[in-house]
């Protein structure tokens, strides 16, 4: 039996915010919650006094100078985790403003001390922190010694058995805070703003005793509260490969034969072509092929008007709930959100078949922010999705080059297990188009360069042009040698 | 609005119940401040002193419309007296006038908070407030 002591962790009640605090919240923690005015601050901080405030464990709010208590609770009541009933039975509020004006810490601390001892409270939150010091400061009082106070404070809450949440509005992290160093935990609110968007991020800068995810997390607060979209977890044992190799069916049986036998399952897919080469065409009959063998499928659309890029097949697929669509037109995605929703999807669906529509309109998607940054966004994304055991179809809109052969402009090519590419080529005055595999990994796949054309009934793909050569180049020429022998 | 008036039903009952039967102006006064001072006493924690002395100057303000007389000598007062010199220009109406303006400045005030923070907190918050009056009724929800 081990000695050591347990710490609990409660649930903080913010979707994806346990996760990112590497497992909830650590009881009796003292916890500093910072960042600039309107970064959603006391937003966190009431949503996890209401998710975790019970009349057995109840909280106490001390409200300070910052934002008047009136028009607190006339915002944070347009929350849905908001409940009057809760006020002074398992919530209570209690205002400082009076002792704080006066600014002696000593009496802002006789004060909390003597309310906490009062009721008991299991959480207490103090909103805002900044407010009490910015206080002390404008006295000249010699008793107020603010680094006594915060360690005063925080060494009473913890063997009071109190969580608490000192609510701060701090702007550089580098400040030399004496609150920064007692904390248990450092929960960082950022706004970042690039040209016309923005975007929130939440940062654990520390949180004792467990393994916080580093590094930004994006969220969002909506009329539910804030939630974060926390990375998704990442699965280090993927399952080992089995042979033979299961296969799935493309919906174009010629396309089946040229992947060596179908798409291998599990892989992911990148379909590169010019505009109106039939990419989303493509990835309509990998997914009605799909829903014919009895599987669902989820497809990702970042058009600005994706109601007018189906075509009939994937609407009614869709429309009878074998397709799940991923359409978010919320401003400002980033990475995380969008998997997030991705996952969710799969997992409402048990879907086995996943396609992005377009990798193009999925970058423009994205906050600018996070564009630079878009490959390794990509990566994650084809990452989290193939560790959830889908097979997915990414498609990618590639200007049509002829001096080189490109698969997608991102220089993506190499995260995907399999590559199929679209051109299309002057042939006696006419615009053809020619399809070719050109990567499956650990499979062989044919080398040849088929024609195609698109029909009512989707791709299908014909005859080799054996007869031509320099496809690629845009405008191939008659071989030489056939003419001469033929 | 019905729940509204459902509320100043209440607010009347409950001023009629401190009042009590065969009043004078005295009890008549003491009763309306004492409620006053109740709602005082369960919002200071929630919002503060200064909040609760700006929403009594604001229902002062708006029964100043039809009451100058009564409210006038509010306006000059510190933030902290308002009650005290409510209360003395209280008792220098008569009764019945005492009883209106009373009625009218609760629920001017409850109405003023309801808008500010909504029907269920503002009930939730003055619960207390009304519930002597209202466990003599049988007809009643009672809280856990």
């Amino acid at each position: 039996m081990s000695t050591k002591v347990t710490i609990n962790r409660l649930a903080t009640g913010v979707p994806g915010l346990d996760e990112v605090l590497g497992g909830g919240l650590p009881e009796f923690s003292f916890n500093l919650i910072a960042g600039p005015p309107g970064c959603g601050k006391t937003t966190l901080a009431h949503q996890m006094m209401f998710a975790l405030a019970t009349p057995e464990r109840p909280a106490l709010f001390f409200t300070v100078l910052g934002e008047p208590p009136l028009k607190m609770l006339r915002y944070q009541q347009q929350f849905d985790f908001f409940d009057s009933e809760a006020i002074n039975q398992s919530i209570r509020y209690v205002n400082l403003a009076d002792d704080t004006l006066a600014g002696d810490l000593d009496e802002v601390l006789r004060r909390i001390v003597s309310e906490v001892e009062a009721h008991s409270p299991a959480l207490v939150f103090v909103d805002s922190f900044r407010s009490v010091v910015l206080a002390s400061q404008t006295q000249n009082n010699p008793n107020n010694n603010l680094p006594q106070f915060v360690q005063q404070l925080g060494m009473l809450m913890t063997t009071w058995q109190a969580t608490t949440f000192l609510i701060g509005e701090y702007f550089t992290e580098t400040d030399t805070n004496p609150i920064f160093t007692v904390a248990d935990g450092l929960i960082w609110l950022r706004q970042s703003v690039q040209r016309n968007s923005m975007v929130r991020k939440m940062e654990i800068m520390k949180m004792r005793g467990q393994p916080t995810l580093p590094g930004l997390h994006t969220f969002r607060i909506a009329s539910s509260g804030i939630k974060v979209f926390a990375p998704a977890p990442f699965n280090p044992v993927e399952a080992p490969l089995e042979f033979p190799i299961k296969r799935l069916a493309m919906g174009v049986p010629q396309l089946d034969e040229m992947l060596g036998g179908g798409l291998p399952c599990g892989y992911s897919l990148l379909v590169a072509g010019p505009s109106g080469s039939g990419k989303s065409i493509l990835a309509a009959s990998f997914l009605a092929e799909g829903a014919r063998n009895g599987e669902t499928g989820v497809i990702a659309v970042f058009e600005q008007r994706p109601n007018h890029s189906q075509n009939a097949t994937l609407a009614n697929l869709i429309q009878c709930g074998k397709v799940g669509l991923v359409d978010s037109r919320a401003p400002d995605l980033s990475i995380d959100e969008i998997v997030h929703l991705l996952l969710g999807e799969i997992a409402r669906l048990k879907a086995t078949r996943v396609v992005i529509d377009s990798l193009s309109g999925f970058e423009l998607a994205l906050a600018p922010t996070f564009r630079e940054d878009f490959r390794e966004s990509l990566s994650r994304m084809v990452t989290a999705l193939t560790s959830a055991g889908v097979s997915v179809l990414l498609t990618s809109e590639l200007e049509d080059r002829y001096t080189d052969l490109r698969f997608s402009p991102y220089g993506t090519a190499f995260l995907t297990d399999a590559i199929i590419v679209q051109r299309y080529i002057e042939v006696q005055s006419r615009l053809l188009r020619i399809m070719a595999v050109v990567k499956v990994r650990a499979s062989a796949h044919s080398d040849e360069l088929r024609l195609y054309r698109i029909d009512d009934n989707g791709l299908q793909i014909g005859e080799m042009l054996p007869d031509q050569e320099g496809l690629l180049g845009g405008r191939p020429t008659r071989q030489l040698a056939v003419k001469g022998s033929g | 609005m019905s729940t509204l008036s459902e509320e100043s039903r209440q607010i009347v009952a409950s001023l009629t119940h401190r009042v009590g039967p065969n009043a004078d102006i005295a009890k008549t006064a003491h009763a309306i401040i004492s409620i006053l001072q109740d709602i005082e006493a369960a919002l200071t924690p929630v919002i503060g002193q200064q909040g609760v002395a700006a929403l009594y100057r604001r229902s002062l303000h708006l029964c100043g419309s039809t009451h100058p007389r009564l409210t006038g000598p509010c306006d000059r007062v510190q933030a902290g007296q308002v009650l005290t010199a409510l209360k003395s220009v209280l008792v220098e109406q008569s009764e019945a006038d005492a009883l209106f303006f009373g009625e009218m400045l609760l629920t001017i005030f409850y109405e003023l908070l309801t808008t500010l923070i909504g029907p269920s907190l503002t009930a939730r918050l003055l619960r207390g407030v009304w519930e002597p009056s209202l466990s003599d009724t049988p007809s009643q929800e009672n809280s856990p």
